[in-house]
């Protein structure tokens, strides 16, 4: 699915233009970061991809279709919108309702609603019961995620999704979305966040002043030094660093520590000028996955009846870890096995490539269990087994794609997206949505409560008396 | 000064403490930054420095935390916002006018600063945070970052001696974001504003911070020089704190034997020590 801005103007009110001649595509299964500076005029841009705006000037294509022809509900049905702040468009009262919300608004199958919603609640952690605005703002986060990937529209839009979150978090819901693309989804992301920029994202769109300034491939665009002057753009450390040492030391500048990008690219770079054998194959074993990709683990692992062994991965280097993974390799071809990765795991990221190089060799293997047809799924697995890698399996296919057990949804329900005018989200709590049933009684806040620092339930108890008194000003 | 001893609050709801044996001294004039996993107690920190915690959250508080003379128990909020100035981090919740200007006047007025002193601190803040543009604007059309910015300015005008800051960078673009450090940092060393920052930025915080606090599970597992604290890159990132990707760079080199040198915290340092390891 497309999305093509021609010449568009926007602005809120008469006096204020946004958007000032805004043109750009972006093709069908791309990952796009729009970056730039704070009214730059991305979150507007965002609005109009998914029609909550609408252009005053020029055009905006969904797949050829103007926007303007297109109603609300049929762009929510193809575009998954994740706002800036998750509480404008959280409005339910508990996870689960949050979560069956777009399901109703569309009017969609329920059956299939309470199995995909039962689906994302184990898989992302949630408590069903909970109530969302009592939980933290990375667990709102996630819900608000949650309540998109569950829709499984074929582009989502993400306003700075990792606002707010602290590193463990912005592992987890960047995990998510990069399996999102990698089957396929068209993800269009605001981002400030630059480092997150360069692990996830294939193209950059930079705004400044309502207009596009540059786009491109991402370290292209980001070693830019024009366009990071013009946009005021702080670019990823490691480019920063490479682009700092090519100015201080000029014989520097396009050798492999001139155009490093990455920590791996650069730690590679340095070993070579001084003459080191090169360390980075050798180097970083699982001990150092980042924390929180044990969770990421089990999304999809768990369902496919293979969890890596983290223990047993740790401590082995990058060929030893694939020849146990590939070990697995039914298991591979049977269900979701990926390695957990996060941006400061580039072993992991290097060991996903190597595991995707080794699987879609093992396609042409006369002998594998896909071309044997043993396993019907794995069968399918083997067609759509490039998307492992290329993440386009999904390209031109009608079916959804099952994100968690990397195999198409058995009972496809269509594209759906979830999106709702903004005038009707952000009336909050107290929206009433027809043909809805009654909205659960909220729970005890006895039982469930949590504060601005924590999410999790506790009870209300005076049984622990302390061992001293609190002092008279504190205690009520 | 900010003196915070034996520090332990249970909220009303709770049955356990989010924070426990709280023991910091920020001395005046110092730029700490803290840091640390969602629902480590950071938050709470801040409130207990800025009296939100006991005023507004009840709640079982032991030891006692004291702001430039207040003991935070016994004064009163209204005197301990004379003293303490502090951005929130919903921004939304700490915003009370629609427009630009008005915004910038609401804590002015309410703390009775002479009438001849307001416009000129309302241009001086407005130009600091480089939002003079948007004086007359209406709130609710403006991006996230730039209400961000409003709500900064609107403090920064009240000129307190302590600053509180809860992510007061979330919504801003990195180059905004580095205004923003900056323009503290430069308040801290020119007023002897005392400036406390929430942050996930830790790039930030390591480049600007004279001390960073990195809160666990309630209790501060470190609170010293950002580079004795990055040191620590492992013991960091199992808490779930994460180091700027220059450290991270420097410090694998130096696990790979090809970098001596000591931790570094930001690009400029790394490229120094690059450029002497690379001779």
């Amino acid at each position: 699915m497309t999305i093509e801005f021609r010449n568009v103007h926007a602005s809120y009110d008469a006096n204020t233009p946004i958007l000032k001649g805004v043109s750009f595509t972006v093709n069908d299964g791309e990952f796009v970061a729009f970056v730039g500076t704070n009214g730059a005029g991305k979150s507007t841009t965002m609005r109009l991809v998914n029609g909550l705006l609408k252009p005053e000037q020029g055009e905006v294509l969904i797949d050829g279709v103007p926007t303007t022809q297109l109603k609300t509900s049929e762009l929510a049905r193809r575009v998954g919108f994740l706002f800036q702040n998750p509480d404008s468009q959280i409005c339910s009262n508990t996870v689960r309702d949050e979560l069956l919300f777009g399901f109703r608004a569309l009017h969609m199958n329920m059956d299939e609603a309470a199995r995909r919603v039962d689906r994302v609640i184990e898989e992302f952690g949630f408590n069903p019961d909970d109530d969302p605005f009592l939980l933290n703002r990375g667990t709102r986060q996630l819900l608000a995620l949650a309540s998109i990937v569950v829709l499984e529209t074929p582009v989502v839009v993400l306003d700075e999704p990792t606002t707010g979150l602290d590193f463990r978090e912005c592992v987890k819901v960047m995990g998510i979305i990069r399996r999102l693309h990698e089957r396929g989804t068209t993800v269009v992301m605001v981002c400030h966040d630059m480092e997150v920029v360069a692990d996830f994202t294939e193209r950059v769109i930079v705004m400044s002043d309502g207009q596009v300034v540059d786009q491109g491939p991402t370290f292209e665009v980001l070693r830019n030094r024009r366009t990071l002057e013009v946009a005021s753009l702080v670019p990823p450390q490691i480019v920063d660093i490479s682009l700092g040492l090519s100015i201080m030391r000029p014989e520097l500048a396009g050798t492999l520590v001139g155009t490093a990008n990455t920590l791996n690219e650069m730690e590679t770079a340095v070993a070579a000028a001084v003459g080191q054998p090169d360390r980075s194959q050798a180097a970083p074993t699982y001990a150092q996955t980042a924390p929180g990709a044990e969770d990421a683990a089990g999304i999809g692992g768990a369902e496919a009846g293979f969890v890596p062994d983290s223990e047993k991965l740790a401590g082995l280097d990058l060929e030893s870890a694939v020849e146990y993974l590939a070990g697995e390799g039914d298991a591979r071809a049977t269900g979701f096995v990926r390695i957990p990765t996060s941006p400061i795991d580039p072993a992991g990221v290097q060991l996903n490539e190597l595991l995707d190089a080794q699987y879609e060799g093992r396609e042409a293997n006369a002998e594998s269990p896909a071309a044997n047809g043993s396993d019907a799924f794995a069968a399918d697995q083997t067609l759509a087994g490039s998307a492992l890698g290329a993440g386009s399996s999904h390209a031109g296919s009608d079916a959804p794609f099952d994100l968690f057990n990397d195999r198409p949804a058995p009972e496809p329900v269509g594209a759906i997206g979830f999106a709702v005018p903004g005038n009707v989200r952000e009336s909050g709590r107290n929206l009433v949505v027809p043909e809805i049933d009654a909205p659960a009684a909220k729970p005890d806040k006895g039982a469930s409560t949590a504060h601005p620092d924590e999410g999790a339930s506790t009870a209300d108890s005076s049984d622990s008396a302390p061992s001293a008194a609190p002092r008279e000003g504190g205690s009520r | 000064m900010i003196e915070i001893r034996n520090f332990s609050f249970t909220y009303r709801e709770s049955a356990d403490p989010v924070v426990q044996d709280i023991n910091l001294r920020i001395p005046d004039g110092a730029f700490v930054g803290i840091t640390g996993a969602a629902g480590s107690g950071k938050s709470t920190l801040t409130y207990a420095m800025n009296g939100i915690i006991p005023h507004c959250y009840p709640g079982d508080f032991y030891g006692s935390v004291v702001v430039e003379g207040l003991d935070t128990c016994e004064a009163s909020l209204t005197d301990i916002s004379q003293v303490v100035g502090s951005v929130c981090q919903d921004i939304d919740s700490q915003i009370v006018t629609s427009i630009v200007e008005d915004e910038m006047l609401y804590g002015l007025e309410n703390f009775g600063v002479p009438h001849a002193e307001i416009d000129a601190r309302v241009d001086e803040a407005l130009t600091d945070m480089g939002i003079a543009d948007l004086r007359d604007r209406v709130i609710a059309s403006l991006s996230g970052g730039q209400k961000q910015k409003v709500a900064i300015a609107s403090i920064l005008a009240l000129k307190p001696k302590v600053l509180m800051l809860d992510e007061p960078t979330a919504e801003l673009d990195p180059a905004s974001s580095l205004q923003v450090f900056q323009l503290l940092e430069r308040y801290a060393r020119e007023h002897g504003t005392t400036v406390v920052v929430v942050e996930q930025k830790i790039a930030l915080l390591s480049q600007f911070a004279d001390m960073l606090v990195i809160v666990d599970d309630g209790r501060i597992r470190f609170a010293d020089s950002p580079a004795n604290v990055l040191a620590h890159s492992d013991e960091l990132l199992e808490i779930g704190v994460n180091c700027p990707r220059s450290t991270t760079l420097m410090n694998r080199l130096a696990a790979d034997g090809l970098y001596a040198g000591s931790v570094c915290r930001n690009v400029e340092e790394a490229c120094v020590a690059l450029a002497e390891v690379i001779a």
